[in-house]
């Protein structure tokens, strides 16, 4: 059954019935203002003004994997002015005498503030309370001005977490709108790294107080039918670092200008250290950079801004190798047995192409070339797999796309095939490029992270082999009410090699740390038995920089490593000890920690009893 | 001209013109201290629309209603593919995109989305055979107003869809659904709002179950208004806490810009300070010393009622909503005359669209309703409003003089 229409006369005395409803309800509204709240409103009108006041929320903190801070707040005053309330030819002049400031410089900050008049728009960030008590004292010297409790970001600087913290700087005014809320022209804004991946969390929400002004420009309270808003405080980050290990890895560039150190936990991707360098000191950029400061770091020829894990891109060198070798024995061009061309020192393709060892290898198999890093080998039996197989092998690999890590900027780095080549060399290029590319020289690129990643999956064993996780860093968000978000570890890809492939792969990287000939012998003795890979990245530009790429312990990983140092040298003189005394410190404190709670377990139990 | 200079419903005009002036002097007024030439002079660009305006009512005079009921669903057809090509070729600005750029004016497709959408309602109820309010009417008309609203919202712009959504249920009650089923549509909304607190819900689920038992509506309406508020009820919160922090804020504000403390918030308090301090017969023309009307960036547009409230006091606003009582008691006479069914939709739904704004307008200036950047009509700055509520006016007049044959 559908409803009767209603009679059309009844609708026309309705529908003047509900208009003259509406009207009567806005006369209504007017006049409680009007009439009943006549006397108060023009008070508020003739006397006071209202200052809007911005609650800026504690930013979360950021822990390491213990629950060591790694970026915290350190309390501050801002100083701001509200142009609105400003007198002509008295504010900023006083004002700058009070903060040091030009008064032009003032006047810059002022116009870049696009805020309306009513807001206090900052104007100095971190100014000491010998100033604030000043305003407190003279509030009517300086009309329009006024502080708030701020807080400023402290990055703990002895360990040079900036490549994976990042920093926050204030908002430009392309940021000034994220999403469908406009942040204040001043407010703080995580630019890089951690800080700005997770920024929406961290910041938290911005409060707000209207406060009652009286002419004289005392603050009189909040305005009365707008009760504070406090805002929410930023949540904290717990992070997969290890701050002690990350500690010690910031302590092996000493000697060295330029690098990157990428630690993973092969188990589930998280990144337990990272480190480029040379680094730079965020916390000079949670006030205003002084000028001179930002242009030395800019004008630094060794790039100190340059995320070298992420961002910088060397050839990958012998570490390469592996895919290679991989992909030889998925293609069945070699089995773990097969030898060819005995190494000489080099090989004839074209013209002589050198094995890093003048003196060669002579006769080895697929495990010795690994261990000994044969060019040779390599550059035989590359040819035989191709460039564009090769290049297959190495996307699946990871290689050639980003990481996926939790950071925003991230380098694909560069694959090589047979179309890109041609694009890049229109006049023809012969097949010896294979031969360099199958050694990991040549077009290749890789960022540090993408190469400590492809060997977590060489490390793993049992049901995880051949398995690929995400890098991330983040392990838990906690929420101020309360709420903890702990993203799942994923799996980023799994390597295209059966277990049989993997087992001869490991056992080449095996005899690179344990065997005669190992590149890296003697690194790490048999308490600690490892997997590893030297590299030497030709350089074209100067000294060749220096890989390492190992993982340890051996049956059980519980860390992998890529170390470069950028003109280091031979992998295995520069890159190879580094990585060396940081899986022997890591694996060591592995050992005290879990004595240590064994130990506390063990107290508990006898006091118990 | 199609209709006879003598069947004019002058005393309708004649509001409107009165309307549109107050709305130039208070245009005039509100940006007197501005030191913007530019700004100082908005008074005069809005003489011109209204000039603008008077031709487009001349022009919409000479054009028979019947073109207008003949090409109702094309101009429905040109203004959804006004909407969907703005967001390829509009211009953002303030996170919204709802303009064209045509040069050096601005051209918001919502104003023509909601002739476009009035025209089609009122075209569809026209011929609709038989019952008007049966099921499947109510639902095709629905249809037809959810698919333009949709794109308005995406823009996202609230107070426009509200608007389609206002117009709507205007029509559905012009169309004979009685006040019972009119408020049996509206609850599927009602228990998305209410559904935040178990408690409300569950009492308003009463409410709306003695409803339903007392209309007795059969079967199908029954069935349907509990389920659908059922599913409301119980869907919506799962689907509010599984959203971030951040994203309910987004709804939040989208839903109710005043929570943005600093900018809408602020120029509430402003307003209403403002709108008080005008007492019983305001601070005189030109007098809102309001340094504080200085804070409201709107107050030429959407806040001019309250330069109306601060300058002309309680007995100017009473003047401004009588000016709008009559205009509408004039025009829902016009609706109830028309023998054109078409004609007669069509002005009530006008009416529906004027009232709709007026009260969610100056309701935003007293701080009752929502912050939408709905103008007040005739009396807002702004060109394609003014020329938007004229058609409705010209529209209105020209089915009023010709209300014996179409």
């Amino acid at each position: 059954m559908s409803p009767r229409p209603m009679r059309k006369d009844s609708q026309g005395r309705l529908a003047y019935v509900a208009v003259t409803i509406v009207i009567l309800i806005l006369v209504g509204g007017i006049s409680r203002l009007q009439i009943f709240r006549h006397v108060e409103l023009l008070n508020q009108s003739e006397h006071n003004r209202i200052r809007v006041q911005p609650i800026v929320p504690k930013r979360g903190v950021i822990y390491d994997r213990h629950r060591e801070i790694l970026v915290d707040n350190r309390p501050s005053y801002s100083i701001s002015l509200v142009r609105s309330e400003l007198t002509k030819g008295k504010t900023i002049p006083s004002l700058s005498e009070l903060i040091g400031f030009d008064t032009s410089l003032i006047r810059k900050r002022l116009l870049r503030n696009r805020e309306p008049l009513y807001l206090p728009a900052v104007i100095k960030r971190d100014v000491g309370f010998d100033k604030v008590a000043i305003l407190e004292e003279q509030y009517d010297k300086y009309p329009g001005i006024t502080y708030e409790l701020d807080r400023v970001r402290r990055y703990a600087n002895d360990i040079r977490s900036e490549s994976f913290t990042g920093y926050v700087g204030e908002v430009n005014d392309a940021e000034t709108y994220s999403g469908l809320l406009r942040l204040r022209i001043g407010s703080l804004l995580g630019k890089q790294g951690i800080e700005k991946e997770y920024d929406r969390a961290l910041r938290g929400q911005e409060g707000t107080r209207f406060l009652e002004i009286s002419a004289r420009g005392v603050v009189l309270g909040d305005l009365a039918d707008r009760p504070a808003d406090s805002g929410i405080a930023g949540a904290d980050l717990v992070l997969s670092i290890d701050k002690v290990l990350q500690r010690e890895a910031s302590l092996m560039f000493d000697t060295f200008c330029c690098g990157a150190i990428v630690a993973l936990d092969p188990a589930n991707g998280e990144v337990l250290a990272m480190i480029s360098e040379p680094s730079y000191d965020a916390n000079i950029f949670s006030g205003a950079i002084p000028t001179d400061v930002w242009n030395k770091i800019i004008s630094d020829p060794n790039k100190p801004l340059l995320n070298r894990p992420l961002d910088g891109t060397y050839p990958p060198a012998s570490p390469f190798k592996l895919v290679t070798a991989g992909a030889l024995l998925e293609e069945k061009i070699v089995n773990r047995n097969s030898t060819f061309s005995p190494c000489v020192g080099g090989w004839q393709y074209g013209r002589w192409f050198r094995c890093w060892k003048a003196d060669g290898h002579g006769s080895v198999n697929i495990i010795g070339a690994i261990a000994q890093s044969c060019d040779v080998y390599f550059y035989q039996t590359g040819l035989k797999l191709g460039i564009d197989k090769l290049a297959d092998y190495a996307k699946r690999c990871g290689f050639g796309i980003p990481t996926g890590i939790d950071l925003p900027h991230e380098k694909s780095g560069l694959v090589p095939t047979s179309e890109s080549l041609n694009a890049m060399y229109p006049d023809g290029w012969t097949r010896a490029l294979t031969l360099n590319l199958s050694i990991g020289q040549g077009e290749l690129l890789v960022t540090p992270l993408q190469m400590a990643k492809f060997f977590t999956g060489i490390a793993n064993v049992g049901a995880n082999a051949g398995v690929v996780y995400t890098p991330h860093l983040l392990r838990q968000i906690e929420y101020p009410n309360g709420a903890v978000i702990i993203p799942p570890p994923s799996m980023s890809l799994r390597l295209p090699f059966s277990p049989s492939t993997l087992q001869v792969l490991r056992e080449g990287m095996l005899d690179v740390v344990h065997a005669k000939h190992g590149t890296a012998k003697g690194l790490l003795t048999d308490e600690y038995r490892a997997g590893g890979k030297t590299g030497t990245a030709q350089n074209p530009h100067g000294e060749n920089h220096s890989w390492y790429v190992g993982f340890a312990p051996f049956d059980d990983p519980k860390i992998v490593i890529a170390v470069i140092v950028e003109n280091g040298g031979h992998g295995s003189t520069v890159a190879a000890p580094i990585a060396g005394k940081l899986i022997k410190f890591y694996l060591d404190r592995l050992k005290n920690l879990a004595s240590q709670t064994e130990g506390s377990a063990h107290t508990r139990n006898a006091q118990l009893n | 001209m199609s209709v006879s200079y003598y069947s004019l419903d002058w005393k309708l005009i004649l509001s409107a013109v009165a309307l549109t002036l107050i709305g130039v002097a208070l245009i005039y007024s509100a940006q007197y201290y501005s030191s913007s030439e530019v700004i100082r002079g908005y008074y005069l660009k809005q003489m011109l629309w209204f000039a603008i305006s008077s031709v487009v009512v001349v022009v919409v005079l000479y054009i028979p209603l019947k073109l207008f009921d003949a090409g109702a669903y094309l101009l429905y057809g040109i203004a959804l593919v006004l909407l969907v090509a703005i967001f390829f070729v509009g211009s953002t600005r303030l996170g919204a995109t709802r303009w064209f750029s045509l040069g050096p004016i601005n051209l918001a497709p919502s104003d023509i989305a909601k002739l476009a959408m009035l025209l089609a309602l009122a075209r569809y109820f026209a011929y609709t055979r038989g019952n008007p309010v049966a099921p499947k009417n109510l639902i095709g008309a629905l249809a037809l107003t959810l698919i333009p609203m949709a794109l308005v919202l995406k823009q996202p712009d609230l107070g426009t869809s509200l608007v389609f959504i206002a117009l709507l249920i205007g029509i559905w009650f012009w169309a004979g659904l009685s006040i019972g089923y009119l408020a049996l549509s509206l609850s599927p909304g009602i228990s998305m709002i209410a559904s935040a607190n178990i408690v409300t819900w569950a009492l308003f689920f009463v409410v709306l179950l003695a409803l339903i038992f007392y209309l007795r509506p059969g079967l199908f309406y029954g069935s349907t208004a509990v389920l659908v508020n059922l599913a409301c009820g119980v869907i919506t919160p799962f689907i509010w806490n599984g959203l971030h922090n951040y994203q309910k804020l987004r709804i939040l504000t989208f839903l109710d810009p005043g929570r943005d403390p600093r900018g809408a918030g602020y120029q509430i308090i402003q307003s209403r300070i403002s709108i008080g301090s005008g007492g019983m017969t305001g601070k005189g023309f030109l007098q809102s010393t309001q340094s504080r009307l200085e804070f409201l960036p709107e107050r030429h547009t959407d806040f001019i009622f309250s330069v109306l409230g601060e300058e002309f006091g309680f007995l100017g606003a009473l003047i401004v909503l009588g000016l709008f009582l009559y205009l509408l008691y004039r025009m829902v006479r016009i609706a109830l005359k028309c023998r054109s069914k078409f004609s007669s939709y069509l002005v009530f739904g006008a009416a529906t669209i004027i009232l709709f704004q007026v009260f969610v307008n100056i309701g935003m200036t007293i701080g009752v309703t929502p912050v939408t950047g709905l103008p007040l009509p005739f009396l807002s700055y702004g060109g394609t409003s003014l020329v938007f509520n004229w058609t409705l006016i010209a529209l209105t007049i020209s089915a009023g003089s010709s209300w014996q044959e179409y």
